[in-house]
């Protein structure tokens, strides 16, 4: 009984409490009511962007800046990290194609020097009027001590020993054995080397002795003869196995001694001894070689 | 059939020599190859063998190399005779000691040989070089490692290889007879 009692005051107390909370609600519905209402009618009678209008703007303007940066970031940060990741395969495919030219450039650099070389060398044999035999150098002395080369032509092509080897630049050396089809080369750089030599500016004579890879020594000019750094030393022509006025090289040190009475005058060679690859051989010379041969066998036999 | 094999490779070392050592740089120097085949043949070839295979090297070298013939061909078969003596009165057999041997001999090869030209034909070398001959020794030692284990194995490619075609005609006959 005091249980039923008891229930039946509470739901009493509760629909006390209900009554008392709706005046406000309603209140507070009927305000939002007559603002909206109000809003509406402001908006589409009067066409004008009213505080309303503004406020609302005002509100919305910052969180859309805020959205805008966000999705304009997230799209950047997209891109950034989609480029990123393609950036790699540019980067190789970018080296490979840049190995590509390099090997390009190098080929037409090569290309390049290589038909310059043959002009020249063309220039030279047009412009020569010994009939010049081309030589291809197959070798090169395995030693330290000797300067000698080996080259493609031989006997069968009318190669003699003692004939001489020259090329565009100035003396090569002259053949010392010969085979059927190939020849060996003494280097006029080789120590074993003598050429009767003048200076080309005042005729001053001399013997350029081959001194092996410093290149070579102008020998026997006396104190007197007027020699300077840069001149250039030709052939002398006496003897007849060289023609006269061919490059041999140009003075690179001239020294004065105390003792002696001659200079002594260092010949950088116009030939690049270390980088030959092709030479001539003077056919012209083949009888006068021939001949001097058959003399010096003939006085061997006296 | 070795000493034919080793004279083919003499000739294949003397065409590396002559050819593709020159393209090498200046400091790199160009070992002589020929000269390290020399010092493993009087080391590996008994003595008659080992002098055909020398001479032949040393005619090699002359044809190539030079332009007095038979110098190399004496300096070879000097070179080869002190070595196989002292390899065979030495009492360490071991590759690792054969290698300084190698520069020795080297080192010793080209006094002689400069020597030798000195009196026979005076000014027909360049000044002599200690700079110049010690680097090449140098760079000799340091080749001759690689070319000794080559040449070992060469040697005994060749050596098991005719060992294991007597033993197979041998073979030709019952032996569980």
């Amino acid at each position: 009984m005091i249980v039923w009692s008891r229930s039946v005051r509470k739901k009493s107390n509760d629909r006390k409490k209900t009554s008392r909370s709706r005046g406000p609600r309603l209140f507070l519905l009927f305000v939002l009511f007559v603002g909206l209402l109000f809003t509406i009618l402001t908006s589409a009678t009067g066409r004008r962007f009213g505080v309303f209008h503004q406020v609302t703007l005002e509100a919305l303007g910052p969180l859309q800046s805020l959205f805008t940066n966000i999705s304009i970031g997230s799209i950047r940060l997209k891109d950034r990290y989609i480029s990123l990741w393609n950036l790699q395969k540019e980067n190789d495919s970018l080296r490979k194609e840049l190995d590509t030219y390099h090997a390009l450039l190098d080929e037409y650099r090569e290309a390049y020097s290589r038909n310059r070389f043959l002009e020249t060398e063309l220039k030279f044999k047009k412009e020569e009027t010994f009939p010049a035999l081309m030589a291809r150098v197959v070798g090169k002395d395995p030693s330290f001590w000797f300067q000698t080369l080996i080259v493609d032509r031989g006997k069968n092509d009318g190669v003699v020993t003692g004939m001489v080897a020259r090329n565009s630049q100035g003396v090569v050396g002259q053949v010392v054995q010969v085979s059927d089809n190939y020849s060996k080369i003494l280097l006029a750089n080789a120590p074993s080397s003598a050429i009767d030599a003048i200076v080309q500016k005042n005729r001053v004579r001399g013997i350029l002795k081959g001194a092996g890879e410093q290149g070579y020594i102008l020998q026997y000019v006396l104190k007197n003869g007027e020699v300077e750094e840069g001149d250039i030393i030709v052939t002398a022509g006496i003897g007849g196995v060289f023609p006269p006025g061919i490059t041999l090289g140009t003075v690179s040190a001239v020294r004065s001694k105390r003792r002696g009475m001659f200079l002594e005058i260092e010949v950088q060679p116009a030939v690049d001894f270390a980088r030959l690859e092709f030479l001539y051989i003077n056919l012209s010379e083949e009888q006068l070689v021939i001949d001097e041969m058959s003399r010096s066998l003939s006085s061997q036999g006296e | 059939m070795v000493t034919l094999s080793f004279l083919l490779l003499g000739f294949v070392l003397v065409a590396v020599q002559t050819t593709f050592f020159h393209q090498f740089p200046h400091w790199l120097g160009r070992p002589d190859l020929v000269f390290i085949l020399l010092v493993f043949s009087a080391y590996r070839f008994s003595w008659l063998p080992g002098l055909l295979l020398a001479i032949l090297l040393g005619w090699l070298m002359d044809v190539t190399s030079g332009v007095y013939l038979g110098t190399y061909l004496l300096l070879v078969l000097l070179v080869f005779s002190i070595v196989k003596f002292l390899s065979q009165n030495s009492a360490v057999k071991e590759t690792v000691f054969q290698i300084p041997l190698v520069g020795g001999s080297y080192f010793c090869a080209q006094c002689l040989f400069y020597l030798f030209f000195a009196f026979a034909q005076p000014g027909a070398l360049p000044p002599w070089s200690w700079t110049r001959v010690i680097q090449e020794t140098l760079i000799l030692l340091v080749a001759s490692i690689p070319c000794f284990v080559f040449f070992n194995w060469f040697y005994e490619k060749l050596t098991t290889r005719r060992l294991a075609s007597r033993q197979l005609k041998r073979g030709g006959v019952n032996r569980f007879r």
